[in-house]
């Protein structure tokens, strides 16, 4: 009890809720969408996800060992980071990968702050983004799912995010019935392992919210954000905003990333402007920079920025005069 | 105290116990900008090391001389004309290595260490010290950014000064890109520190067995 | 308007000085434990960029004409000591408040090598000299920006369990490192 996930004595609803509580929540929130992955994309990536969650936990217990510190490493809070991280590998990673990010994200980002709840960065998403710019030919090369042509063992030429950008852009040749919308939803695309299967994201995420643990302004905002973009810079063209919105890490992103509490503000007013924030970046990085996703940067540039949100956003201690003209 | 005593103390101040990268951590852009591999660790500190050396020198040698209103600008004028040598000679002798250093080495001039060195030390010490100060500093700047450079170059490209050392190895990019210089230099910092203490518990251990 | 707005967001996000490129390394390490010294210092930094890019814009045509560009280093750090000596006292007269909240960081500008290296830029890349002025206003802005994201990061870190030998300039070096991984996004914006 003493490593209650709260760092401000703000009113936070989820009294009496324990870290182990919260955690176990969250870690069958993501059930769904693991199960999803290793039907879709079948032994691996069941391999993948047991070393994250193994390497992460692991990490966690001899740093704390090593250091003299009270071990924590049972509060299942390691294993939502090694779920998340595996949720955003591709299956068809060689295994040292899945270690290099969890030891990073475990090591780095989060004990050497004083681990859990002191990290201004979530550590999977660090890990994730650190493993890409590393070996950017390995975490882009996603693989086809099971269904597809070729199978799990083929790289997929073009992901559902590359075909749409082409539609964006209005290049020859692309259109938006290259993607089919049930596939997307379902899953039955390339990416990344967790990412694919919207059911499973969007169940996990309903479960999580009908259990209090997350609060819906990060998510909304931030989907909404992106949602709104697309309309206005696509002439309205509600298919396409659609299918931008089921493909890529949006949702894990949104729903599971973004809402991590240490790294996020802790008041109303900075979750909104915390969402919207994610949805413009996410939108601009995916719409113009180099890189095919932007939604792990935009959440992590966010976190960044989030302990200043909430500094601005702070209510006004009780009792201060409110200064007039 | 014999004044040789003195020198030498002085030369090893700067390399070791007041190493300006790990103890006063000045100078940290070049510390940071340009140790994506050894070599340019290297000559980046040796072209520190010469204008360090030689400011140092002129500024103890004119130290009488220079008023002390308009002593910022003079050591500005001092240090800038021999960072202005050391960048056309290497623009004429080593283009290679300068067009990979790039704007650091004018960036010399606004270096902290050599300027800290001179307002604090060269000032006020004659032209031996300063002499054994500059070199100490210089060397000791050039020792930790090497290090920096090298840890940084095996891990981020897989090459130690340059020759392939890790056959099969998949290099992690991210260590010569800026988060990598960061997270390498906040670490070894960690490591230097806890040495530091390791080695004064010992001490004052030692002294307290003496005794 | 569109190399306006490349220089905006170049300047500020995809080129930023500190992140992305390491300059001005040690102001930011140095001023950045508390959010409110950060904006004073980034005010400074910028107002002193601003117009140290319009001068040595000016300086360097001079040198062009009398054919003396290897004095380029000397000069420009030259006029920059000078300017920041100008600002100090103009501020002083003219606006004692701004200057009492300035003062401290002022002197420090010199040293402070994104206004060199912004100067130098200007001229490598052939801006004319409303670009360049605009290019040291973001330039600074995107320093301020780092600087400022630094300090709230640091304030908030006060309040956590961080291990003692990770106060301090450590710790600072491995938030300004996981920042620097936020900032890669924006790789190829512009």
């Amino acid at each position: 009890m003493q490593h209650n996930l709260a760092i401000t004595p703000s009113p936070h609803v989820r009294s009496g809720a324990t870290t182990r509580r919260i955690m176990q929540d969250v870690c069958i929130a993501l059930a769904p969408a693991g199960i999803a992955s290793v039907i879709l994309f079948g032994g691996h990536a069941a391999v993948i996800i047991a070393v994250c969650v193994l390497t992460c936990v692991l990490t966690e217990y001899v740093y704390q060992r090593l250091m003299n510190q009270r071990v924590t490493a049972g509060d299942w809070s390691a294993v939502v980071t090694g779920l998340l991280l595996a949720y955003n590998i591709p299956a068809n990673a060689p295994i040292w990968i899945p270690i290099v990010g969890s030891v990073f994200a475990i090591l780095i980002v989060k004990q050497l702050f004083g681990g859990i709840g002191s990290n201004f960065m979530n550590p999977a998403l660090t890990a994730r983004a650190v493993l890409f710019v590393s070996w950017s030919s390995i975490m882009t090369a996603y693989p086809n799912t099971v269904f597809m042509t070729g199978g799990v063992d083929t790289v997929s030429s073009a992901t559902p995010l590359a075909a749409l950008g082409k539609v964006f852009t209005g290049a020859e040749g692309a259109s938006l019935a290259d993607v089919g919308l049930a596939d997307l939803f379902l899953g039955n695309c390339a990416g990344v392992l967790g990412e694919t299967c919207k059911l499973a994201l969007i169940l996990g995420g309903i479960y999580l919210f009908i259990r209090k643990v997350i609060d819906w302004r990060i998510p909304v905002c931030m989907i909404g954000t992106v949602a709104v973009m697309y309309l206005l810079t696509s002439g309205f063209n509600a298919e396409l905003t659609l299918k931008e919105l089921l493909s890529g890490g949006l949702m894990l992103g949104a729903i599971f990333m973004a809402t991590d509490y240490a790294t996020s503000p802790q008041t109303n007013l900075g979750r909104i402007i915390f969402g919207v924030g994610c949805g413009l970046l996410l939108f601009v990085i995916r719409a113009y920079a180099s890189y095919p996703e932007g939604c792990s940067f935009a959440i992590l540039f966010m976190n960044v920025c989030s302990p200043l949100i909430d500094r601005w956003t702070a209510p006004t201690p009780f009792g201060e005069v409110k200064q007039h003209g | 105290m014999a004044k040789k005593a003195t020198v030498g103390k002085t030369f090893f101040n700067g390399l070791v116990t007041e190493n300006p990268t790990f103890t006063l951590m000045l100078g940290m852009c070049p510390t940071l900008g340009v140790t994506t591999a050894a070599w340019n660790g290297i000559y980046m500190g040796l072209a520190t090391t010469f204008v360090l050396v030689c400011s140092n020198l002129f500024i103890s040698l004119l130290r009488k001389i220079i008023p002390d209103k308009v002593r910022i600008p003079c050591y500005i004028i001092v240090i800038a004309s021999f960072v202005t040598m050391v960048d056309l000679f290497m623009q004429a002798f080593m283009p290679d290595m300068r067009a990979i250093l790039g704007s650091y080495i004018p960036l010399i001039v606004v270096n902290c260490i050599i300027f800290a060195r001179a307002e604090s030390f060269a000032a006020k010490n004659g032209p031996h010290l300063a002499l054994a100060d500059g070199l100490g500093m210089g060397l000791g700047f050039t020792i930790s950014i090497t290090c920096l450079a090298a840890i940084r170059e095996i891990i981020g490209s897989g090459k130690f000064f340059g020759m392939e050392i890790l056959p099969g190895y998949e290099p992690m990019a991210i260590m010569t890109k800026v988060p990598g210089g960061f997270i390498t230099l906040g670490i070894m910092m960690i490591l230097v520190n806890a040495a530091k203490k390791a080695i004064t518990r010992r001490r004052a251990a030692r002294k307290e067995a003496a005794a | 308007m569109s190399t306006f707005f490349v220089i905006l967001i170049g300047q500020i996000l995809v080129n930023n000085y500190v992140m992305c490129q390491f300059y001005g390394i040690c102001p930011f390490l140095g001023v950045s434990k508390k959010v409110d010294t950060a904006t004073g210092m980034g005010l400074a930094v910028t107002f002193v960029i601003t117009v140290a890019s319009f001068v040595t814009w000016l300086l360097q045509q001079l040198l062009n004409m009398a054919g003396l560009q290897y004095l380029q280093t000397i000069v420009f750090i030259l006029v920059i000591a000078v300017l920041v000596q100008v600002v100090e006292t103009a501020l002083k007269k003219l606006s004692p408040s701004l200057y009492q909240a300035l003062g401290v960081y002022l002197p420090l500008i010199t040293t402070n090598c994104v206004v060199l290296a912004v100067a130098q830029k200007n001229i490598d890349v052939g801006y004319g000299l409303l670009e360049s002025t605009l290019c040291g206003c973001c330039s600074a802005l995107g320093f301020t920006l780092a600087l400022v994201l630094l300090a709230g990061i640091r304030e908030r870190m006060e309040e956590s369990e961080m291990p003692a030998w990770m106060q301090g300039f450590p710790g600072a070096l491995i938030m300004s490192g996981l920042m620097a991984i936020a900032f890669m996004g924006f790789g190829g914006l512009i």
